[in-house]
């Protein structure tokens, strides 16, 4: 096992070198930089001044140096917890990050965590239940999940809770408690807020983990040491949990790593629309603006996430299932 | 049946100082040379840590042989060990692999005896399918009990053991 984490923890570090290289010089590539938005804003008012101005804030920024120099610049001040002047407002990328980072890691951490939950509920009952009317609504869910936009359904959500509830379900907290220190009133805030992006979030990784979670146990309970258990008279929940259960569970262990990359790339457009304090707005004004910096360190913290949830899907599943697979080869 | 002389490949001991030593230096360089953030330097320091436990593994594996004989798995080297092959109660076939499709992997064995350490070895070393061979035979004649993921492992070596088939 040792040897394995240590394999699979050499191979993150060059991944996350590389994403980082290829996020930096494809935010990049477009023609102009952030200071060409200031330069038409300041020739627009009549500023006599603006190309000196500009001249100014491209050595601010160190947009004169090469691409490659300022890159480096960026990744030695990774280690300093530094990535460099944000051309937004002029401030250091490390406080704008800073709260609402953390957000985006709460409301992320407890999508996932609903989506595992909810489907390993619904998924083992609707198999259990096949074709009964849970396993029919279980399915409906499932669908109506996978179909509608993550982005729609808050649509929906937010009109739905306005008009008929009287309900404003956008931001993550209550108005009075924004740019405030952290409090226990701030926390519980929060918790309330949470309620809506997470469910409009998880929603479509729920309804995918129901179905493939149904199915795979459907196939180990059709298998024949399963009608045999069956035949013996083993009670159904430990004929349930003793075996089917374990196998149909791996794939749903090795889709772990893939749920987080899907959960942070589809909560940047709920975050907008909900109006949701996390990175997400941030990231997507970041990019249009070619804010290099800011819009490098999101994506970098994104790969971040999701080279660990790889990982531990890849430990997880290691530890339950170390099982030679048909095609694979042995050394 | 004799005794023989097991050890790791030169290739294999090799390619594993190199892993180590590259993980020692991405982790310990920074630390060393860059004035790091305290979260980033603890993060860094697991990594230090894991990596250098690795290159230690390594160097002991490199100062070890295993002999297998008709009774008896010995480790011999700086961390020796024996496992008496009728007081076997503990086998274990694991597979791993960094591939998302599981190929190109390795197999490691950890076996046992009544009231003694475990044995750990990988697919690479040299005999490891006779090793394989001898504790599956020795897991039969003792009735060590064997996890269904170890049994589908011993299959794919073409090794069946006799009173271990899957009962429910």
């Amino acid at each position: 096992m040792l040897q394995f984490i240590v394999r699979r923890v050499l191979l993150m570090i060059p991944t996350l070198f590389v994403i980082s290289a290829l996020v930096y010089f494809i935010i990049d590539l477009p023609p102009g930089d952030c200071v060409t938005s200031q330069i038409e804003e300041l020739l627009a008012r009549g500023d006599p001044d603006a190309h000196a101005r500009a001249e100014e804030l491209r050595e601010l920024y160190g947009l004169n140096l090469p691409l490659w120099h300022r890159y480096l610049d960026w990744v030695a001040g990774i280690f300093r917890w530094d990535f460099g002047l944000s051309c937004q407002d002029t401030v250091p990328v490390a406080d704008l990050i800073g709260e609402r980072m953390m957000l985006t890691i709460v409301m992320e951490t407890s999508t996932i965590a609903f989506i595992w939950i909810v489907s390993f509920i619904i998924g083992v009952y609707a198999a259990t239940h096949q074709y009964k009317l849970g396993d029919y609504v279980a399915s409906f869910i499932g669908f109506i999940g996978l179909s509608i936009p993550n982005f729609l359904l808050a649509l929906v959500l937010l009109y739905v809770g306005k008009v008929y509830f009287g309900l404003s379900i956008g931001g993550l907290m209550d108005p009075e408690y924004i740019d405030k220190p952290l409090s226990w009133g701030k926390v519980v805030s929060v918790m309330e807020h949470l309620i809506i992006p997470v469910i409009v979030i998880g929603m479509s990784g729920t309804a995918g983990m129901i179905r493939r979670l149904r199915a795979n146990l459907l196939d180990e309970l059709q298998k024949q040491y399963v009608v045999t258990g069956r035949a013996k008279g083993l009670p159904p929940m430990k004929l349930l949990v003793k075996y089917p259960l374990r196998h149909a569970i791996n794939p749903f262990v090795a889709d772990i790593g893939g749920l987080l990359p899907d959960v942070i790339s589809g909560s940047v457009i709920v975050s907008v629309v909900l109006s949701l304090p996390t990175t997400g707005p941030m990231l997507l004004s970041a990019l249009k603006t070619q804010d290099v910096n800011l819009a490098a360190t999101f994506l970098l913290f994104v790969a971040v996430l999701t080279v660990i949830g790889m990982l531990i899907s890849d430990l997880a599943l290691a530890a339950l299932d170390p099982r030679i697979r048909f095609g694979s080869s042995e050394k | 049946m004799t005794s023989a002389d097991l050890r790791y490949p030169q290739q294999t001991l090799v390619a594993d100082y190199l892993r180590a030593t590259a993980g020692v230096v991405l982790c310990g360089a920074p630390l060393l040379l860059l004035d790091v953030n305290r979260w980033l330097a603890a993060l860094l320091l697991a990594g230090f840590a894991l990596f250098a436990l690795f290159l230690v593994r390594t160097a002991l594996r490199h100062r070890t042989r295993f002999v297998l004989g008709p009774d008896t798995l010995c480790a011999d080297g700086p961390v020796g060990t024996l496992v008496e092959w009728n007081r076997l109660d503990r086998l274990k076939l694991s597979y791993f692999s960094t591939k998302r499709d599981r190929s190109d992997g390795w197999m490691q064995l950890s076996v046992g005896s009544t009231g003694g350490r475990l044995i750990k070895v990988d697919s690479a070393l040299e005999g490891f399918h006779d090793i394989v061979e001898r504790a599956a035979q020795a897991a039969e004649a003792t009735g060590a009990p064997l996890s269904d993921v170890t049994r589908a492992n011993l299959r794919s070596m073409g090794i069946v053991v006799v009173g271990q088939e899957e009962t429910v």
